[in-house]
């Protein structure tokens, strides 16, 4: 777990600073976290308010990048199954990344207890569940101080340093670590090169071109890997 | 539009996307299509929004061409560490090196 609240608290801190230097109000970049509460999908989303694309611009890239969220959701809904509705409401408003990572991984210990024949199985997965919320709860904390700090320091940085960059080299750098098979690389250069192509689209629109274009070049090239 | 309402608007369909298969139970499973495109969504979707920031807003070739070196630099490191914070760890300082060489040189 302290891996993961270290790495969350780095993420958010450059996520803060990217916000504050954007020209989004200090205020609206900071509620990205506490309503997107996804770090690609805020800094993407404040990104493109700043560069005045059109809110459906914005909307869909975040349920774009935000769309794998609908598979964590499908894997936890059988865990979570038969526990009550403000529960999961609670439980799936703090699904992300690192803690589907925390909570599948106590799941699964669980599981595998259950079928060894060891323990108290109802007791494990109450145990479970709230390793689960605990652990989540605590990433959330981290998340948001870290955003309001790094968005505290960001306006009092020079502006030689040019920190607006933080954002395109920090999504470079998740591009590079997830895009792991030939596909994925096909589709995400794809997607970069018609995004520069279209900038001179109004509002910003030939985003949602390029990321169309992508999907389609990986999902292609991924067939033919078969 | 309004900045603000815009998020709350994001945040309302990033919840959506939580909430979904979890709302409706575990006898639904995760769509086909969805399984199929979830690998390459975030790869693609952040290219994309990554090389419009590299490109836009510079007003100079010389500066377009400093950052591209930098996202080369960045590259190169995650390729090496294997750790996506190393984008911005090396990819900053070759910019800041490239702007005083072309800019204050």
């Amino acid at each position: 777990m302290a891996p993961w609240l270290a790495g969350m608290g780095l993420y958010a801190l450059v996520v803060g600073v990217s916000g504050a230097t954007s020209g989004v109000p200090g205020p609206a970049a900071w509620l990205t976290g506490p309503t997107i509460y996804s770090g690609g999908a805020q800094v993407a989303a404040v990104d493109l308010i700043g560069s005045g694309a059109a809110p459906a611009v914005v909307v869909a890239s975040v349920l774009a990048i935000n769309a794998r969220l609908i598979v964590y959701s499908g894997a936890m809904a059988r865990h979570w199954a038969g526990r009550p509705r403000w529960w999961r409401a609670l439980a799936a408003y703090l699904l992300v990344d690192p803690s589907f990572a925390v909570g599948l991984d106590r799941y699964g210990r669980a599981a595998d207890g259950a079928r060894d024949g060891g323990g108290d199985r109802a007791g494990d997965r109450d145990a479970a569940h709230a390793h689960y919320l605990g652990g989540a709860v605590a990433l959330w904390l981290v998340w948001l101080c870290a955003l309001a700090a790094g968005a505290t320091l960001g306006p009092r940085l020079p502006a030689g340093l040019h920190l607006e960059f933080v954002i395109p080299l920090f999504l470079t750098g998740e591009v590079v670590r997830r895009a792991a098979t030939p596909a994925s690389v096909l589709g995400a250069a794809a997607a970069a090169v018609v995004a520069v192509a279209g900038l001179a689209v109004p509002l910003r629109l030939g985003l949602l071109v390029s990321i169309a274009a992508g999907l389609a070049v990986a999902l292609t090239a991924s067939r033919e890997e078969r | 539009m309004n900045p603000y309402l815009v998020v709350l608007t994001a945040g309302v369909a990033s919840y959506a996307c939580r909430l979904s298969l979890v709302a409706l139970g575990h006898r639904t499973g995760t769509p086909a299509l969805l399984e199929r495109v979830a690998p390459f969504v975030v790869p693609v979707t952040f290219a994309a929004v990554a090389a419009g920031g590299v490109v836009a807003g510079t007003g100079s070739a010389a500066l377009v061409a400093a950052r591209s070196v930098a996202v080369a630099v960045a590259v190169v490191a995650v390729r090496r560490t294997g750790r996506s914070h190393a984008a911005v760890a090396a990819g900053m300082p070759a910019l800041w090196a490239l702007d005083a060489l072309i800019f204050r040189t």
